[in-house]
C-alpha cells in the first residue's frame, strides 16, 4: 500500500491552550536553531513592569552580587511597600533557554508571592549562553543565592525561610542550586519551586521526540539551548549535575520539591524522572503533569482553565512553606 | 495575550494582528470550549474585562484578563464596546479609554463564538465569506455573492494565496483575506488580481489565475503549490509552473492507491535518493542530470541504473518521464513538513 507519513503519536493540546498557540506562535516559535537566537532576545525580553509593580505595591531595588571570577552580577530585589520586618525570601531564575529573556521575564506569576504571603524575591541576571557557557550562569546564580543568606539581614529576609525557584531553563538552575547548596554546605533551603525544569541535557526521553514543530520549545530548541551551554560536551560523561541536575546520581538531602509540568511538552519525562528520583532517594517531591498543557503555558496563557490551576497548584504549595 | 500581541506588532508591523484573533477564537469554537473560556480569552486578547449576559436566564459573566471572575457591580459599559450576539444574549469588553486596535474584531469573534455556544444557528450558516467562496460545494449562486461582497468583481481573474499563520510577509498586498479552516489545519488564504503575483512571502502557495466562480479551484491549487514549498530554498512556489499537472494533484484524493509513489519511497532509502530525483526530473539527459546534482556522470548512470531497476522503468523514456514526475510530486506532498514549519526567520 502507499506510504502515508504517520504523524508521531502524542497526547493533545487542551483547546484553550491551542487557540492561545495561535497568538504565542507568533513571538515564540516552536523551533529555535541558533539563528534566531538574536531574534528570541528581541521577542522574549520583559516589558517593563514599573506599571505592574505599582498597582501590587512592591518596591524593586537592584544590587549587584559577585562571581568567582569578578563579574558583578545585577539582582533586582522585590518586596512588599511598607513592610519592615524580615520576610521569607525566594531567589528566583527566569526562563529562556539558558539563551535569552532577562531577570523580569514571565515574573507576573512570581510577584503573586511578593504581594499574596509577602515575599522578599530575588531576581538574578545571571550571564547567557552561549555567549557565556556552563558554568557562568549556575555561578551568577550561585552567587546570588549566597549573598541571600549573607546579606539576609541587610535585604530584608529571613535566612530560615529561603526558597530557590525558577522555570523552564531557570527550574534547570533552581534544581542544581539546590544540590550544589547540600554539596557545599551551602544555605539552608526550605524549599525548590521547579516549574517545567529544563534537567537533561541528553535531549533522548520519549517526550523530548513527541514534539517536533509543535507547541512551544520542541526538540531541535532544546538541543540548541544545551549545546549553547555545553557546546561538544552536551550528552557527554563530562556535564556536571549543576548544569544538567538529571546527571545527579545522589538526590538524598535536599529540600522539598515542588515540580510542575505539561503532559504536551518535551519535559514531561524527566520532570516525571526527576521526581521519582527525589522519591527513591527518600525525598519529599510534590508532582503535578497538567493534561494539555503546552511548555510554560501558565506564563503565555496565564487565562485558561489549566493554566489557572497550575498556577493555584503552585502558589499553594509555596503558601505552604513560606507564608507566616 | 494583549502584551503578546504587542509584542509580535512590534517584532513585525506588518503582522496582521487580526488573523491572530481569528485563528484563537476558530480554536476556541473547534474545541467547544465554555462560556468562561470563550470571555477569558477575550479578555486576555483585549487587556480587560469581557462581560456576557443572558436574558433567558438572567445570568451575567464577567472575566479578567487573568481569567478569574471580575470584582463589583457591573459599570456602565459604553455602546461602542457592546454588542448583541443573538436574541437576548449580550457581550461586551469593558474599556474605557479609547478604542484599541484590536477591540473590534476581538468583540465580532466573541459574539459568534458565543452564539454558537449557546446554540444559536448553525456553525454552517456562520462560515466568512471567504471560506465559502473558496468551497466548491457551496453553491455558485452564494459563492458569487461572497465574492461580490468581498469587492471581487464577476468577470475579472483573481489569484488565492495560501500561506501558514506564521509566514513571514516582507511586504503584504492587499486583498481579501482571512483565515480558512482546512484539512491540514488554519490557512491564511488571501485573494489578489490576476498579474499581481509575485507574493514574497514565505513559505507560500500562487493558485491558477480563474474568475470568481472558479475561485475554489484556485485556492486549491495554492495549496498544493504551499506544501510543495521548501523553505528556506524554495519559499514560494507558483501552481503556473506545473500547468495542468497541480490541478490533477489537487483534485487526486488523499492517500490514493499510487503504486509508482510507493516505489519512490524506496528510491528516496538511499542516501542519494532525493537529489538525484531532483536532477532527474529537470533534466532531458543522463548528462544534464549528473550536471544538475554535480556528481559525475559515471556515477548518476550508476544511480539511473538503481533508480529503473527499482521503478520497472526508465525515467527518460516515453511515459516513464511523466511517471517519475507525477510520482515525485505526489511523494513531496505525502512528505511535504512545510505547515509543520516554525515561525520567523527575520533578524528584529
Amino acid at each position: 500500500m502507499t506510504a502515508e507519513v504517520q504523524p508521531v503519536a502524542r497526547p493533545p493540546f487542551d483547546a484553550e491552550l491551542r487557540a492561545g498557540l495561535a497568538v504565542v506562535g507568533g513571538m515564540f516559535p516552536p523551533t529555535i536553531t541558533p539563528d534566531l537566537i538574536d531574534f528570541m532576545r528581541t521577542s522574549y525580553a520583559a516589558p517593563p513592569i514599573d506599571d505592574l509593580l505599582l498597582a501590587k505595591d512592591i518596591v524593586c531595588t537592584d544590587d549587584v552580587v559577585v562571581a568567582p571570577d569578578g563579574h558583578e552580577v545585577v539582582v533586582s530585589v522585590l518586596r512588599p511597600k511598607d513592610v519592615t520586618s524580615e520576610r521569607p525570601g525566594v531567589v528566583y531564575a527566569h526562563s529562556g533557554g539558558l539563551m535569552f529573556g532577562d531577570r523580569f521575564s514571565g515574573i507576573d506569576l512570581v510577584l503573586d508571592w511578593v504581594s499574596d504571603f509577602g515575599a522578599v524575591l530575588v531576581t538574578v541576571e545571571y550571564r547567557l549562553a552561549p555567549e557565556h557557557p556552563h558554568p557562568f550562569p549556575f555561578d551568577d546564580m550561585y552567587a546570588a543565592l549566597d549573598a541571600a543568606a549573607s546579606r539576609a539581614g541587610e535585604w530584608g529576609l529571613r535566612r530560615d525561610r529561603l526558597l530557590v525557584a525558577g522555570a523552564s531553563a531557570g527550574g534547570g538552575l533552581a534544581a542544581g542550586l539546590a544540590l550544589a547548596a547540600r554539596d557545599r554546605d551551602g544555605p539552608a533551603l526550605r524549599g525548590q519551586v521547579l516549574d517545567y525544569p529544563m534537567l537533561d541535557d541528553r535531549c533522548v526521553t520519549a517526550s523530548t521526540h513527541q514534539f517536533d514543530g509543535v507547541g512551544v520549545w520542541d526538540r531541535v530548541s532544546n538541543e540548541t539551548g544545551w549545546t549553547a551551554l555545553l557546546g561538544s560536551a552536551r550528552g557527554t560523561q563530562e556535564v556536571s549535575p549543576y548544569a544538567a541536575p538529571a546527571r545527579a546520581t545522589d538526590l538524598s538531602g535536599l529540600p522539598p520539591a515542588f515540580i510542575d509540568v505539561g503532559a504536551a511538552e518535551i519535559f514531561r519525562d524527566e520532570a516525571i524522572a526527576y521526581a521519582d528520583a527525589i522519591w527513591h532517594a527518600g525525598g519529599d517531591a510534590e508532582l503535578h503533569v497538567w493534561s494539555g498543557a503546552f511548555h510554560a503555558c501558565d506564563i503565555f496563557a496565564a487565562h485558561t482553565a489549566v493554566g489557572r490551576a497550575m498556577i493555584r497548584a503552585r502558589n499553594g504549595w509555596v503558601e505552604r512553606i513560606i507564608a507566616d | 495575550m494583549q502584551e503578546l500581541l504587542g509584542r509580535i506588532a512590534r517584532l513585525d508591523p506588518s503582522a496582521s494582528l487580526g488573523l491572530r484573533v481569528i485563528a484563537c477564537f476558530d480554536e476556541l469554537m473547534v474545541g467547544n470550549v465554555n462560556t468562561r473560556a470563550l470571555l477569558a480569552a477575550a479578555a486576555s486578547l483585549a487587556g480587560c474585562v469581557a462581560g456576557f449576559r443572558s436574558e433567558v436566564s438572567g445570568r451575567t459573566v464577567r472575566i479578567d484578563p487573568r481569567g478569574h471572575h471580575a470584582d463589583g457591580v457591573l459599570p456602565d459599559v459604553l455602546p461602542d464596546f457592546r454588542q448583541d450576539a443573538s436574541d437576548g444574549l449580550t457581550v461586551w469588553l469593558e474599556r474605557y479609554g479609547e478604542r484599541q486596535p484590536n477591540d473590534a474584531i476581538v468583540l465580532e469573534r466573541l459574539a459568534l463564538a458565543i452564539r454558537i455556544r449557546h446554540g444559536r444557528g448553525r456553525r454552517s450558516d456562520h462560515r466568512r465569506d471567504l471560506s465559502l467562496l473558496l468551497d466548491r460545494e457551496v453553491d455558485v449562486q452564494a459563492r458569487c455573492v461572497s465574492a461580490i461582497t468581498l469587492g471581487l468583481r464577476p468577470g475579472s481573474r483573481y489569484r488565492v494565496v495560501c500561506a501558514p499563520l506564521f509566514a513571514v510577509w516582507p511586504e503584504h498586498p492587499q486583498g481579501p483575506e482571512d483565515v480558512v479552516p482546512t484539512r491540514f489545519g488554519a490557512i491564511h488564504a488571501l485573494v489578489l488580481p490576476d498579474g499581481d503575483h509575485a507574493v514574497s512571502a514565505a513559505p507560500s502557495g500562487v493558485g491558477v489565475a480563474t474568475e470568481v466562480e472558479d475561485l475554489h479551484h484556485s485556492f486549491r491549487t495554492a495549496l498544493v503549490a504551499l506544501r510543495l514549498c521548501d523553505p528556506p530554498a524554495v519559499g514560494s512556489v507558483l501552481a503556473d509552473d506545473f500547468g495542468g499537472l497541480i490541478g490533477l494533484l489537487a483534485d487526486a484524493p488523499d492517500g490514493s492507491f499510487q503504486p509508482d509513489v510507493a516505489l519512490i519511497d524506496t528510491v528516496m532509502t538511499h542516501a542519494w535518493g532525493a537529489e538525484t530525483l531532483a536532477a532527474v526530473v529537470r533534466s532531458h539527459s543522463l548528462r544534464q542530470a549528473a550536471r544538475a546534482a554535480g556528481v559525475h556522470h559515471s556515477t548518476m548512470q550508476s544511480r539511473l541504473e538503481t533508480v529503473t531497476a527499482t521503478l520497472g522503468f526508465d525515467p527518460f523514456d516515453g511515459y516513464g518521464r511523466t511517471r517519475l514526475g507525477t510520482a515525485y510530486l505526489v511523494w513531496r506532498l505525502r512528505h511535504s513538513r512545510v505547515l509543520d514549519l516554525p515561525a520567523p526567520t527575520t533578524a528584529p
